[in-house]
């Protein structure tokens, strides 16, 4: 039980950017993906998710043994992934409410009757410091970014994945908004149905590990996983900033 | 769109094979002079003289896009039964029907209403029986109205959808059947809307010619539904015109659900006075070919006119709604929003005109048109346009034709949901803006489900 990327290699109009990520990622762990900008960190997150625009050349992406790679992004879904989007789609004229309860419907068709449905969502807006009139606002559509944001993690909260991608769901929030993203997060690996759930956080910045602590820690550099360690990875990249593992890299690789 | 709801059996003690010439309109005229026939209201010289005009005026259509499959100058008309008359029936088929009987055919047939007309073909029903309308409200046949408020309806009927400049509105007024007048006075406010309702019967290909005219006196509130129903290959073709007086308001909700076989013609205009409102919204959803010309006059200060307007083609359906507005003196404000959407083969076109006239200096006009295309051999045209003639004017007039946005349903698919689920979520959500500006959550849901029902209905939804 594990999601295990290996040899994982896409491209972006024939271009290729990922090349050759390996990775395993265990029930309730914290995994942090770092990296500068241009390093394929979105586009590792977009090919775990199947988007049509992410070509994968070769290597393997299996949730808990199934193989995700050929699978359409609403397999997957079901299958157990989740992203929380960098920049979500609006969907003009589709009401949060609705479009959340569509997807609790295709991921879990088997539970949750409409009373319940309603209780959850309305104890999840509550932990995410969201106005209940945010339910019937069309999705993402005139959002501000920390809405969108918080839209995501309200999604992630009702969906309940067995594997979260978060792709940089902290840039552009401020303080009060990154709080609330980790009190969300939080509350779900507290919970008893969400204690499995494991992370897969991208950022560009360690500040979001502060309020979601990693256990392991990877830091991508054009395309590839140069070094993965512990939390103090992180802390390294704070004060030193990529420059000197890019160096590391490049000699390795030389 | 078929009706389970029982239709009474009507009689049409005469019926003339329709063809648009002068032999059949002298026939018509003959009989509508005989007994029997009730539902005429022109003139023998009226009709002949919009007759003529008709066979002069210019072919509507312009240069037809490659997939528009229809030529207006070679309309078929075989097998068409052009009549007249009225019957008493014991009840009114389509009275409201309870909201939680979901053993009937719910379709808003049964909107709570306040009163109307019910046709079915050419042939006006009457029922006994006491009517929910406000007794200084007249809902009447337009023949009955042209004896009894002639004063009302002279300066009013012919006057807004001008016969001679539309070769349907032409043929409408020459071969006129039947029609409503509906005459609400000064300051009177009827809150539930009234309905007229046109049924073609199954069996039948009636030709039909409604003639509409609406009266609102100063100050008076009223919403009027036109709905055409029923079943096989009906040529409707009518006119609608309205006259809301000063600070008065008016809707015009059509919900044209008419059998896929079905041709459905109308010419509908409005004349606005000072501070009068005039809503217009519009639902194309049935029919083989739908043509719509939609004309708001704002013709004195504070005049606002708004029309919301939506179609979905489907199969082979071809849906030509063009919408007029003119800002005819300055100080007045129109707004315009149009969505479409065809698949399968089904086609479209949009012509959308916002004048403003050369005295119309401060009027404020906006105009948009969003067109989503579902499939490859769907084919929708837009072509809106301004004419200004004044300075200091705000006017805005935007349009788009696409495809579903790939992001979107990236977005929805990463959720879980499957792709034709996430495409119907996306093509309902866009239509949400027009569907919301139909009065009431009863026809807007009414809506929903006809869109729903024409996704269902699709064999390619891309």
């Amino acid at each position: 039980m594990s999601l295990v990327i290996s040899g994982l290699r896409a491209a972006v109009e024939e271009k290729e950017i990922l090349r050759g990520i390996d990775l395993v990622v265990e029930p309730s762990q914290v995994h942090a993906l770092m990296g500068p900008n241009g390093s394929g960190k979105s586009t590792l997150a977009f090919s775990l998710s199947g988007h049509p625009s992410y070509a994968v050349l070769s290597g393997s992406v299996k949730l808990d043994g199934e193989e995700l790679i050929g699978l359409p992004p609403d397999k997957r879904a079901k299958a157990g992934l989740f992203l929380s989007f960098q920049y979500p789609a609006a969907i003009p004229g589709v009401s949060v409410a609705n479009f959340i309860r569509t997807a609790r419907m295709a991921v879990n068709p088997s539970d949750l009757p409409p009373a319940r449905f309603r209780k959850m969502i309305f104890e999840q807006l509550d932990v995410l410091d969201m106005d209940p009139a945010f339910l019937s606002r069309y999705v993402n559509d005139g959002f501000s970014g920390g809405e969108k944001k918080r839209l995501e993690m309200l999604q992630l909260a009702m969906l309940r994945p067995k594997y979260a991608v978060l792709d940089e769901t902290d840039s552009g929030l401020d303080v009060d908004a990154l709080q609330s993203v980790g009190r969300s997060v939080n509350a779900l690996r507290a919970s008893e149905d969400g204690a499995q759930t494991a992370f897969l956080i991208i950022t560009h910045y360690p500040r979001i590990l502060n309020y979601i602590p990693a256990d392991v820690v990877h830091i991508m550099i054009d395309g590839r996983i140069v070094k993965t360690g512990g939390p103090e990875l992180a802390n390294q990249i704070e004060r030193e900033g990529y420059d000197q593992i890019r160096d590391e890299a490049a000699s390795s690789i030389a | 769109m078929r009706l389970r709801a029982a239709l009474p059996s009507i009689t049409v003690p005469v019926a003339l094979p329709f063809a648009p010439t002068a032999a059949t309109l002298d026939a018509a005229i003959a009989m509508l002079d005989g007994a029997g026939a009730s539902g005429g209201a022109n003139s023998p010289a009226v009709r002949r003289a919009a007759f003529a005009a008709y066979a002069l005026l210019p072919v509507p259509g312009g240069y037809p896009g490659r997939s528009w499959r229809y030529d207006y100058a070679k309309l078929p008309f075989d097998d068409l039964r052009w009549t007249s008359g009225r019957q008493r029936v014991a009840t009114m088929p389509f009275a409201p029907l309870p909201a939680d009987d979901a053993a009937v055919d719910r379709s808003a047939l049964a909107t709570d209403n306040a009163g109307g007309l019910v046709h079915l073909g050419a042939t006006l029903l009457e029922a006994p029986g006491p009517t929910a309308l406000d007794p200084r409200v007249v809902v009447t046949s337009l023949a009955a109205a042209r004896r009894d408020y002639a004063d009302l309806l002279a300066p009013v009927a012919g006057t807004i959808v001008n016969p001679h400049t539309d070769r349907f509105a032409a043929l409408a007024t020459a071969f006129q059947n039947c029609g409503a007048f509906i005459y609400v006075p000064a300051g009177v406010v009827v809150e539930a809307p009234l309905q007229l309702l046109f049924v073609n019967p199954a069996g039948q290909a009636a030709a039909v010619f409604p003639h509409v005219v609406i009266v609102l006196g100063a100050g008076a509130r009223a919403t009027v539904i036109e709905r055409y129903a029923g079943d096989g290959d009906a040529f409707v073709c009518g006119i609608v015109e309205a006259h809301v007086g000063p600070k008065a308001e008016l809707d015009v909700v059509t919900i044209q659900q008419a059998d896929v076989e079905a041709r459905v013609f109308a010419s509908r205009a409005a004349r606005c006075e000072r501070d009068a409102t005039m809503r217009w919204q519009l639902a194309e959803l049935g029919a083989a070919l739908a043509r719509s010309v939609v004309t708001t006059e704002l013709a004195d200060t504070g005049a606002r006119g708004e029309a919301a307007a939506l179609f979905f083609t489907g199969a082979t359906q071809h849906v030509d709604l063009t919408m007029h507005t003119a800002h005819v003196i300055g100080h007045t404000t129109s707004n315009t929003v149009v969505r479409s959407a065809a698949t399968d083969s089904g086609q479209g076109r949009f012509f959308g005109n916002i004048a403003i006239h050369k005295q119309a200096h401060g009027s404020d006009a906006a105009l948009r048109d969003d067109a989503l295309l579902l499939s490859k051999a769907a084919h929708i045209d837009s072509v809106p346009a301004l004419e200004i003639a004044a300075n200091d004017v705000k006017a805005f007039h935007g349009a788009t034709v696409g495809s579903v946005d790939d992001e979107q349903l990236f977005y929805a698919r990463s959720r879980g949901i499957g792709r034709a689920d996430a495409l119907r979520m996306i093509a309902l959500g866009f239509f949400e803006p027009v569907v919301l500006r139909f009065p009431g959550e009863r026809l807007r849901d009414e809506i929903r489900t006809a869109l729903d029902a024409k996704i269902d209905a699709a064999t390619e939804i891309d």
